[in-house]
């Protein structure tokens, strides 16, 4: 990257016949200084808008404002969903992932995702914006999308319920140096897990939708890479 | 990229015109599309230079900082060109060497959402955190864009010797990008989306990673680096593959073509090799492989410069690991034909089109390309240093998008050399 910017004094070599061919230029006055900077100052201005309060919708491609979210949520978990799909904690209705705008030219859509745990899979419910309505739905198997809070909390709640939990406190005690008292405190993340090789204990993983936990205590990061916590399966795995 | 491959693209675009490829005049102007958002995911700014980019920002739950419609104009050039319809990131692949890793940082964590960052500190200083939603399940709106305009160093320098007057003229000028970045935390590691858009047009796009080493990836000898005291803890070297996905849409027209051209040895001159260079077009969807001398450009059928030249953008690639290890992660450049539901590079997830899970499989049908998609992977073997901890110095790695005949001479070319384009008849 940037080479041009490096490189780009070999150009002017080129140009040096036909400047004297034309012999016509004449000082180069330095650009007027940037209204605002002081003299020397490295940096120029660049405006910095109010962006006054978040509006009802967005235009054109804006992102989803909150409201447009919650109403997409609204259409998108019908009264079916709502009944039959089951969420992480096992709880009816489906898990929320999340909500996106639809790229178009029309009006404002979006794209709703949902994870039904019932059947382990993934929705996608199209939702118009402007007509209040849910236009297309497709749902898959065996696909994902990153994890909900409401799952990471789940999947760590799974793994301090479970044997393993004895590896947590392990890995807790490492990174910190003092013994672990519950997880108040613990910021933790996740990556979505899919087993890749044939690892037998979490083959199912992919099929399932299984979570590897980040979790930072007291500033440290906990090495926990090895536990895959498959919250469709509701269990605990150690890779081998 | 050296002066010499900058000549012999010169070369190949003076090929191009005598072998009447140019086309005709263009067709009268039509009306410019302004940018769709609404005033507060709107960045417009006007560097020292004059050039102003004007663009729409958001935030995408798992791709992060989305760039759309972004223009640019000039002192010059003053009516606003379209460049992009869109830019993003369309994947962060990171297998580890120990085997025991891989992320797909962006489609299995998310750089959008709670993964997004607020800034603070000196992530912004001298520039304005823009407030927009972070894209996340209850889209909060923080102020995670930080724009600015920062030096860039030379832009131009001649010095031209006056006959008439005896005396030197010096035409020095000091360039500037706009910059807009976003950072996400992926765990211990965080990621600056950085998008550099230059007053000569130049848009260089980059990821920087900084934030810690992984705490647990340590192995054996030859697959790490000690980091710790003596030779005790190996940590383990491991791949940032980064796969950006750029659609162009230039001068608003859309149904741009996608050329490769190649330069070889073609005998001797006088003097030196003699170089030929020769244009490939690319009209169906398919992978492609960097090779010395080679690169793609996206042009436009409908939008032509001044000089009757097709505007185009060039892709400019520099420093680059590739991960042969992986299919989807092989291909330098990919070309696709735009799909709503083909989001990422791999590890797609769209229940719409299940089957298609990485580019490879976008290409697969060899659609003709109508309206061309751009995925360009740039990849980083990093190999931990010391200097690593902690924090972790800054590493980047991206590309430029040059655009090559958007306008008929330099935009930042100051009146006095007006009359400098072209051949002189003597
Ligand atoms: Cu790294």
């Amino acid at each position: 990257m940037r080479q041009y910017r490096k490189w780009g004094w070999g150009l002017g070599i080129a140009s040096v016949t036909a400047v004297i061919a034309f012999g016509v230029a004449s000082w180069q006055v330095n650009a007027a200084p940037t209204p605002g900077a002081s003299p020397g100052a490295e940096q120029p201005r660049v405006s910095d808008p109010d962006p006054g309060p978040e509006p009802t919708a967005g235009t054109g491609n804006d992102a989803l404002t909150s409201a447009e979210v919650e109403k997409a949520r609204e259409i998108a978990v019908t009264p079916e969903l709502k009944e039959k799909a089951k969420d992480a904690s096992g709880a009816a209705g489906p898990e929320f992932l999340s909500a996106d705008i639809v790229d178009t030219d029309g009006g404002r859509r979006a794209e709703v995702y949902l994870y039904d745990y019932a059947t382990n899979n993934l929705i996608k419910q199209v939702v118009d914006l402007g007509g209040s309505k849910l236009t297309d739905s497709y749902s898959a198997a065996g696909l994902h999308l990153p994890a909900s809070a409401h799952e990471v909390d789940t999947a760590l709640d799974l793994l301090l319920a479970d044997p393993l939990a004895s590896e947590f406190k392990d890995a807790y005690a490492k990174a910190t140096g003092s013994q672990f008292a519950g997880k108040d405190g613990l910021k933790t993340t996740a990556h979505v897990f899919k087993a890749q090789a044939a690892d037998p204990a979490v083959a199912q993983c992919g099929e399932h939708r299984c979570l590897r936990l980040i979790v930072e205590a007291k500033g440290r990061y906990l090495d926990l890479g090895h536990l895959i916590i498959d919250l469709s399966g509701r269990t605990v795995a150690r890779l081998s | 990229m050296t002066y010499r491959k900058t000549a012999g693209a010169a070369a190949a675009l003076l090929t191009v015109a005598s072998l009447g490829l140019a086309g005709t005049p263009a067709a009268a102007k039509a009306p410019v599309a302004v940018a769709q958002c609404a005033a507060s995911s709107t960045v417009k700014e006007t560097l020292p230079n004059g050039t102003t980019w004007q663009l729409c920002w958001r935030v995408q739950d798992r791709a992060g900082l989305v760039l759309d419609d972004v223009f640019v104009s000039s002192k010059r050039y003053p009516t606003p060109v379209q460049v992009l319809d869109s830019i993003r990131l369309g994947q962060l692949n990171v297998p580890y060497d120990s085997g025991e890793t891989e992320y797909n940082d962006l489609t299995e964590y998310g750089f959008g959402g709670s993964n997004l960052e607020t800034l603070g500190g000196e992530d912004c200083k001298g520039g304005s955190a823009r407030e927009g939603s972070d894209g996340g399940p209850e889209a909060r709106r923080r102020k995670v864009l930080c724009v600015s305009a920062e030096p860039s160093g030379l832009a131009y320098r001649l010095k031209d010797y006056n006959y008439e007057t005896g005396a030197d003229k010096l035409y020095s000028k000091q360039g500037h990008d706009l910059v807009l970045r976003t950072i996400s935390k992926v765990g211990w590691y965080e990621y600056v989306s950085e998008y550099r858009l230059a007053d000569d047009g130049q848009i260089s796009v980059r990821l920087g990673a900084t934030g810690d080493l992984s705490p647990g990836d340590y192995v054996k000898a030859d697959r790490g680096w000690p980091i710790g005291k003596g030779a005790r803890d190996y940590a383990s070297m491991h791949y940032h593959s980064a796969i950006w996905r750029v659609d162009t849409n230039i001068d608003g027209k859309g149904g741009e073509k996608v050329e490769q051209y190649d330069t070889k040895t073609d005998g001797r001159g006088s003097m030196a090799a003699k170089l030929k260079t020769s244009m490939t077009k690319i009209d169906k969807e398919g992978t492609f492989t960097k090779a010395n001398r080679r690169w793609w450009r996206v042009v436009s059928e409908a939008s032509k410069n001044k000089d009757s030249h097709k505007r185009s953008l060039e892709l400019v690639t520099g420093a680059d690991d590739r991960y042969e290890a992986n299919p989807a992660t092989t291909p330098d450049v990919t070309f696709t034909e735009a799909r709503g539901c083909e989001k990422f590079a791999t590890d797609n997830a769209d229940p719409q089109c299940k089957t298609m899970k990485t580019i490879l499989d976008y290409v697969k049908d060899k659609q003709t390309l109508k309206n061309p998609v751009m995925w360009v992977r740039v990849g980083f073997h990093h190999v931990p240093r010391d200097e690593d901890q902690s924090p972790m110095p800054l590493h980047w790695q991206g590309f430029d998008l040059l655009p090559r005949d958007f306008t008929d001479m330099n935009p930042l070319t100051p009146a006095d050399r007006n009359g400098v384009n072209g051949q002189t008849d003597n």
